[in-house]
């Protein structure tokens, strides 16, 4: 889940973890329950065969009056006690305890009684062995005992299939709980697409619909916090517009009354100053302008309320009125080439947008110089551009003009920096293209701001 | 003239006051919606100067009021820039012009001479640097010395001189003219404009080209 860097706990990995230590735990008791019911098998199996030579021999045992002896020849007896895998001996003891044949360091056998037979496990010579031991009637005890090779290798086997078996199964449980958990996760996966996927602006809801009960509560979690988030986001707007709106009417009152004053005659060093005191003014109040266009162009929508089809060449002809009687004053040519360009717009940010980039082209553009708005469509790409004969931005610091603040090193005039980081904001909300051009222009810049197409919306 | 200035900020309604009154204007002041009221019934007015942004939505409820009882007073909205609706709106309820804020003074006192103007042309006569225009009489003075105009000239000056220092579309003096005969082509406003010009030019009134756009009629003493 986690893209690289710190490592967070994985929901995936964690069961899967407590899925194999649960399996693992499973696999140690198979196998312990295995071996004991191997080694019961293999006793079963394999004492039978070892009692009939101590029988064998118990049956030719003769006393006599030099003794007692095994009347068995020697090939016989060691027919007897041979095995393929496996070494034996055998013992046999009179009731006295008196060796008759055999090994002596067989350690004696368990009590039994007479005519009876036992199978135990003793130690001989370090080893561990399995013995058959049986009592005769007349008190002889004979004991066969052989070592463990083929019962361990019966147990193994017997545990190896087992435990192969319980292995596959195992690998088999964790594979599909793999793809099982993948499967359960994906809706966590596509609401992690669906919040990745969202630009910043975006505070709408998630859609809770189909989230399974486990997502549900996290949907909805979030979806408050995004409420939340637009509240506050809408009150900071609201505050900072306010704030602009109530500062600009006294710098308003202001610099119309410093205007008054540069009327009057007066002394030289008193008007410069004043002259500097009606500057800065003017720059603040532009400011106090530019900051509640910013804010209203940051404020989070609540639906798509103030988007309508709008056609760009109608703000070019708003801007012309607006803007020419100040281009005459700066001596620049400014002019139109308004052709239609259908958008989906906002009705107040638009006019925001095209006049910051016009105040941003009169202020940069020497006088004799010459502006142009131009309107229309390339390629049913509605446009809208403000092209300028100034100094223009150097091709490294097109994007950074866009930043609040921001201000190319040693232009002239008071720009706050402002300007082109409310049409960005105003271009962004509009999903259009912002296009700083300093080359295609003789000289000065173009700037093209490009809206996503309105053909399949309004024909 | 008489003026009243509706504004609720005291900076700003004792500047505009004072500049009003150095232009020789009687002013009346209000800061609400009431006293406005108060001195619209009152007094005879020629111009109001009115805050859209009064609280209460009062410059609004004025102008209203005002249209609707077919007053002829002209009223000089202002507005703040960013109140793009506002602006329209107020047109709408018949304002005759709006000023953004912050405006300088230069800008508000050619608005109210173009507006006074206006108001004072009604069956008499417009005039721009040392060009008037008699509307009763039919005759143009460019100085003392009468021209002759044609009469799609004289509805083209007209046009003009009833808004100084406003900019024109082609599109909307062609929609002016249209009444005289057929549509007037762009090309055809250019040659009357351009007749014009020459025609009146010695009267130090100048009409600008808009490039791509329209017209603006400049005068000397603006």
């Amino acid at each position: 889940m986690s893209r690289g860097g710190a490592r967070s706990p994985s929901i995936r990995q964690g069961l899967l973890l407590y899925l194999c230590g649960c399996l693992l735990l499973v696999i140690i008791c198979v196998a312990a329950v295995t071996y004991a019911v191997a080694l019961r098998a293999a006793n079963d199996a394999y004492d039978r065969s070892l009692l009939d030579p101590a029988i064998d021999i118990a049956d030719n045992v003769r006393i006599e009056a030099a003794g007692a002896r095994v009347d068995l020849p020697q090939k016989a007896l060691e027919a007897l006690v041979y095995d393929q895998s496996d070494s034996i001996i055998y013992q046999v003891r009179m009731a006295d305890g008196q060796l008759v044949s055999g090994v002596d360091d067989l350690p004696p056998p368990p009590a039994m009684a007479a005519g009876a037979h036992r199978f135990f496990d003793a130690m001989y010579r370090g080893q561990k062995i399995r013995v058959a031991g049986m009592r005769t009637a007349n008190g002889t005890v004979v004991q066969v005992g052989e070592t463990l090779h083929k019962r361990h290798q019966l147990v193994g086997e017997i545990l190896a299939a087992e435990l192969l078996t319980t292995l596959v199964i195992g690998a088999g449980s964790v594979a599909l709980a793999w793809v099982g958990i993948a499967r359960g996760l994906r809706p966590l996966e596509q609401l992690r697409a669906e919040i990745l996927q969202r630009s910043i602006r975006d505070l709408r809801p998630l859609p809770a619909g189909g989230a399974p009960a486990e997502i549900a509560p996290v949907v909805r979690a979030f979806n408050e916090l995004l409420a939340q988030l637009g509240a506050a986001n809408t009150l900071q707007q609201r505050f900072m517009a306010n704030a602009a709106h109530q500062l600009r009417t006294p710098l308003s009152g202001l610099q119309m009354h410093l205007e008054i004053l540069l009327r009057r005659p007066l002394d030289d060093e008193v008007r410069a100053e004043i002259d500097l005191l009606h500057i800065a003014t003017v720059r603040a109040s532009r400011l106090a302008t530019q900051l509640l266009a910013l804010a209203k162009a940051e404020t989070v929508p609540g639906s798509d309320r103030s988007l309508e089809i709008i056609d760009l060449r109608d703000l070019g002809g708003a801007a012309a009125r607006d803007w020419v009687p100040r281009a005459l004053q700066a001596d620049i040519d400014l002019g139109f080439s308004l052709e239609p360009a259908v958008v989906l717009g906002d009705r107040t940010l638009l006019p925001e947008a095209l006049n910051n980039l016009i105040d941003n082209a009169l202020r940069y553009t020497p006088r004799g110089g010459s502006v142009t708005v131009r309107t229309g469509c390339i390629d049913a790409v509605p446009y809208l551009s403000v092209e300028d004969t100034g100094p223009g931005i150097p091709a490294p610091e097109r994007d950074s003009v866009l930043e609040r603040f921001y201000r190319v090193a040693g232009t002239p005039g008071e720009g706050s920096g402002l300007g082109l980081a409310i049409v960005k904001e105003v271009v962004d909300r509009h999903a259009g293209e912002l296009e700083i051009d300093s080359v295609a222009v003789v000289c000065g810049t173009c700037v093209r701001i490009s809206f996503p197409s309105q053909v399949s919306e309004t024909s | 003239m008489r003026v009243l200035v509706v504004e609720d900020d005291t900076l700003l309604a004792t500047g505009l006051a004072s500049l009003l009154a150095r232009a020789s204007h009687m002013v009346f002041s209000a800061r609400t919606g009431a006293e406005a009221e108060a001195v619209i019934q009152r007094d005879a007015l020629d111009l109001v100067v009115l805050d859209i942004g009064l609280p209460d939505d009062d410059g609004f409820q004025i102008l209203r009021r005002l249209r609707a009882r077919n007053s002829p007073i002209s009223v000089l909205v202002l507005t703040a820039r960013d109140a793009v609706e506002d602006r329209v709106h107020g047109l709408d309820l018949g304002a005759d012009d709006y000023l953004t804020k912050p405006f300088s003074v230069n800008e508000f006192e050619a608005r109210v001479r173009a507006l006074l103007r206006r108001s004072e042309r009604v069956g008499t006569r417009l005039t721009a640097g040392g060009l008037t225009m008699d509307v009763a009489a039919k005759r143009v003075r460019v100085h003392d010395r009468a021209i002759d105009v044609t009469p799609r000239e004289w509805a083209l000056l007209e046009l003009f001189l009833a808004r100084p220092g406003r900019v024109l579309s082609k599109e909307q003096i062609a929609e002016s003219l249209f009444t005289l005969d057929e549509q007037l082509s762009p090309n055809a406003i250019e040659v009357h404009v351009s007749r014009l010009r020459t025609k009146i030019g010695p009267a130090g009134v100048h009409i600008r080209t808009v490039r791509g756009f329209g017209y603006l009629l400049e005068s000397k003493d603006e």
